[in-house]
């Protein structure tokens, strides 16, 4: 029997809330203002990295366009907290500076604020759900979906540096304001603001464990290892997909809400496919099939990245891209699989696989 | 009822120009087990293909219990009840044999209701029920993928019956098993076919008499002759046709 | 918008070396992904090599630009049958880790060249009767992209010969078909591959001498080639003449589109069109292979 210890429940949960605990006392041993932020915004990467997680080491599906979801929930709350900080009656500086002198219809909807939220989950998750449904129904393979949400998330960063009177093209939108919710003001340089976030990566993590662990967790890892054979037992493995792969994208559309508030900036740069496809290595470095060593990846790789700082960058990234490469050879399940390796040295070893027809005859003459 | 539980019209399949199903008909009634014997290339998989939803036919009618199943998409007619195990045995080989079994319980395949639920109802039981039937209670939590090849195919033969259908299509499912294993798999079926209908691909002639109500002799695509296995083996077009069938397994 | 004949003329003849342009970008990307189904993110980055082979060529050793070319062809060759044997052997079976690991390829090969060469931008020079614009009438073109043009048809020309007319060619197309079979006929299937490969990173590199004369040389110059080579590849579906169909469709629709409005714009709405065709066609215009599950 397999016991080990990796594979225990309880124990996965215990780890967890250790772990989130660690996470969600930092305010109280500092308050450099900072320092919270970005540890905030490391918090959104990784919510990325649990993203990716739930659809390609779930799932089996290799997104490399996770920016699209980012991008587009960054996009919407960045236009809400602009809108927010418009008198009643004016348009962003910026859109004067393109020569419109009334806010487009596209921009109406975020003049309130619980729209404009509401947009933000909405339309990244919108997207997903009809881009996931018409590939997943044409039962297209893996690389090609893969090249697909890369060529999605190209096209998706040319329109938006392209409709420069509504976006503000490369520049992109900066909201001289911090995001209110009702009389609450969230100082993107407050613990208050570092618990909002700490409190979505728990839920989405959570989230995801818990969807992992049902029914749907069962069938959607079926299919990633054969998918003829689930659609044989009765499941619509193009909805089980779909949906997936959609949970993925809320996941980031959250996590581009929380990026839009805590660095008050977004543009195109979120739509780069550098770094979609970094989200892809993070979960890969750290173990795609786990959701909480994914987000650890994540930590480690950016936090890695920041401390680097811009001299050795290029050494860094040459580095990553080595381990990588190593990972994804001899690897696969990331730094994750080494400890499960390891644990597993540690439990009792499993039965001697019985060669066909002996073991079956022997039980049958003892049974007898 | 007019015609079998599962009835088929004259269906046609083509690959590129070859024609591998020239218009084949044929009438399963409800609790029998038919078994689906000839040559090699005479179309026996393409037909469980064509049934299970795996292939569409160029032509042709395919009814479960008066519903028209033609050309629908496999996890519809999987609904509908109709059960397939594959003749190189298609099983989860990343999951453990509990979850393969808890897997193959499909009684509730609606993704969002799946979301929200644990266990399936019922799920416990049978797979005790089913693990013991295909003795592999003590290899529960082994990853399938490192069952040796008669676990796997009784791992597979788990599924199925875990999954319930009221037709199994069986293709060759005792390929490589040993004599005591065949007898174990004779015991199941003949206890299975009391209550559920089931269309078996085979070769071994043998095993073919001692659980076949129905022999269908397919050749070329078409049917060359039908009836119990004592008319079969008198059968002078199917003895020209089809030499050296009792295959020492 | 100008809807004059002679715009639309010139548009038409713009859309040629789009065309071409694409199709010399896609074609080693269209070997590899055709023969091994690999798909090599690394593609724009031996683009990249190619063009600064060229430059180093030049500029260290004094090499003539015509000569610089078949040189990058070498290289980047070697390079890519250095990657092959040490990596991607490894992952025929794993298609999606394939994709990855190139992409770590990719990280490891532009870091290194920013690391060699530096990050500012460099220049390739080229004959100066290359700069000039040929004339026609009211068309005209510049001599370079012509000179592009007749490469594009000099490659395919020269990679159909290889493909139909030589031993190697007939063991690739052999492997192609079905691996297993032509080992049983004593061809090292695996020597194939390896060669394939190589000839398709030699083809980026003959691509990136041509390119880094058209466009300035940086570290990152691949990354604008990979996604329209990979369109134009799986548009094409990943055999030689649907390549060329697709890069001259994509070439000239983009060539028109730019005509209404802005380049940007029109490469958008290229890309929704692809994406449509490839919905109800995913197997591409000509298929190598049936790439359904």
């Amino acid at each position: 029997m397999n016991q080990n210890l990796y594979h225990n429940k309880t124990l996965q949960w215990v780890f967890y809330a250790a772990a989130f605990a660690v996470i969600g006392a930092v305010p109280l041993i500092s308050d450099d203002a900072f320092l919270l932020n970005q540890l905030a915004v490391y918090g959104v990467y990784g919510m990325l990295a649990v993203s990716i997680s739930l659809c390609w080491g779930s799932g089996g599906i290799l997104n490399m366009g996770q920016g699209i979801a980012f991008g587009l929930g960054a996009y919407c709350m960045a236009m809400t907290m602009q809108m927010q900080t418009q008198a009643e009656g004016t348009i962003p500086p910026f859109m004067l500076n393109n020569g419109l002198d009334a806010l487009p219809w596209i921009w109406q909807p975020f003049k309130d604020t619980t729209t404009g939220i509401i947009l933000a989950l909405v339309v990244p998750t919108s997207f997903y759900l009809i881009f996931g449904g018409i590939m997943f129904t044409a039962r297209v393979s893996g690389p090609f979906f893969a090249i697909m949400t890369l060529a999605t998330l190209s096209a998706l960063a040319t329109i938006f540096v392209d409709l420069q009177p509504y976006t503000n093209g490369v520049n992109g939108i900066s909201p001289p304001g911090s995001l209110n919710l009702g009389e609450l003001e969230i100082d993107p340089y407050s613990s208050g603001a570092y618990w909002f976030v700490f409190a979505m990566l728990v839920a989405c993590t959570v989230g995801a464990k818990l969807i992992n662990q049902s029914r749907f967790g069962l069938v959607v890892r079926a299919l990633k290892d054969d998918p003829e054979r689930v659609r044989f037992l009765g499941y619509n493995v193009a909805v089980y997909e779909t949906l997936v792969y959609t949970l993925s994208g809320l996941i980031a559309a959250i996590a581009g809400c929380c990026f839009a508030v805590l660095t008050q900036y977004v543009s195109p740069a979120q739509f780069e496919v550098g770094f979609s496809i970094s989200i892809v290595i993070w979960a890969a470095l750290g173990g795609r099939n786990s959701l909480i060593w994914a987000m650890f990846g994540a930590f480690t790789v950016q936090g890695a990245q920041s401390y680097v700082g811009d001299q050795f960058l290029s050494t860094w990234i040459l580095i990553l891209g080595f381990s990588f490469i190593l990972v994804v050879r001899f690897l696969p399940g990331g730094f994750a699989g080494l400890v499960e390796m390891i644990l597993g040295r540690f439990s009792k070893p499993q039965e001697e696989k019985a060669p066909s027809g002996l073991a079956f005859d022997n039980a049958k003459e003892v049974a007898k | 009822m007019i015609g079998g539980f599962l009835k088929i019209e004259g269906i046609e399949k083509s690959f590129g120009g070859n024609k591998v199903i020239n218009g084949f008909s044929l009438n399963v009634f409800e609790h029998t087990l038919q078994c689906l014997v000839g040559p090699n290339g005479a179309g026996k998989t393409t037909t469980i293909d064509l049934i299970s939803g795996r292939q569409k036919p160029d032509a042709g009618k395919v009814y479960l219990n008066g519903d028209d199943i033609t050309g629908k998409g496999e996890h519809e007619i999987a609904r509908k009840g109709i059960g397939r195990k594959f003749q190189i045995p298609a099983v989860l080989k990343g999951l453990t044999v509990r979850e393969n079994l808890e897997v193959a319980y499909s009684r509730e395949v609606n993704a969002l209701r799946n979301m929200f639920s644990m266990r399936a109802k019922g799920c416990k039981e049978k797979l005790e029920e089913i693990s013991g039937k295909v003795r592999l209670t003590k290899r529960l939590d082994v990853e399938a993928g490192l069952l040796s090849h008669g676990e796997t195919q009784w791992l597979e033969i788990g599924m199925v019956l875990m999954q319930d259908p009221a037709i199994l299509l069986l293709d060759e499912p005792v390929a490589g098993m040993t004599e005591n294993e065949i007898g174990l798999t004779v015991d199941i079926l003949n206890t299975l076919k009391r209550s559920h209908t089931i269309i078996l691909v085979e070769h071994d002639m043998g095993f073919v008499r001692k659980i076949a109500d129905v022999v269908t002799v397919l050749h070329m695509g078409a049917l060359l002759a039908q009836g119990s296995i004592e008319e079969i083996e008198k059968d002078e077009s199917v003895r020209a046709v089809y030499l050296g069938t009792e295959d020492a397994d | 918008m100008d809807f004059s004949s002679i715009a639309f003329a010139n548009s038409l003849i713009l859309g040629l070396s789009i065309a071409s342009i694409f199709f010399v970008a896609a074609l080693g990307l269209t070997i590899i992904y055709g023969t091994a189904g690999v798909i090599n993110m690394a593609h724009g980055e031996f683009i990249m090599l190619g063009a600064y082979t060229v430059y180093a060529l030049q500029t260290f050793v004094g090499i003539p630009y015509f000569l610089c070319i078949p040189a990058a062809f070498v290289v980047v060759g070697a390079i890519g049958f250095a990657i092959e044997k040490s990596l991607i052997r490894y992952l025929y079976d794993r298609p999606l880790d394939t994709l990855l690991a190139t992409w770590g390829v990719s990280l490891v090969l532009i870091q290194g060249t920013r690391l060699t060469f530096g990050s500012d931008p460099k220049y390739v020079e080229i004959p100066s009767f290359l700069s000039t614009n040929v004339e026609a009438g009211a068309l005209s073109l510049g001599a370079f992209r012509i000179f592009i043009i007749l490469m594009a048809l000099g490659l395919a020309a020269a990679v159909w010969y290889i493909f139909y007319k030589t031993d190697f060619g007939i063991k690739i197309r052999a492997v192609t078909q079905n691996r297993e079979m032509a080992a049983s006929f004593g061809i090292n299937a695996g020597q194939v591959y390896s060669f394939t490969f190589a000839l398709g990173a030699g083809l980026a590199g003959v691509a990136g001498a041509l390119f880094g004369a058209l466009n300035i040389v940086l570290p990152t110059m691949g990354a604008g080639y990979v996604v329209e080579a990979f369109l134009t590849v799986v548009t094409g579906g990943g055999a030689l003449m649907g390549s060329a169909i697709a890069s001259f469709a994509i070439g000239e629709l983009q060539s028109i589109f730019a005509l209404i409005t802005n380049s940007t714009f029109a490469q958008f709405l290229i890309f929704v069109v692809i994406v449509i065709f490839l919905r109800f066609r995913p197997q591409g215009l000509i298929s190598a292979s049936g790439k359904r599950r």
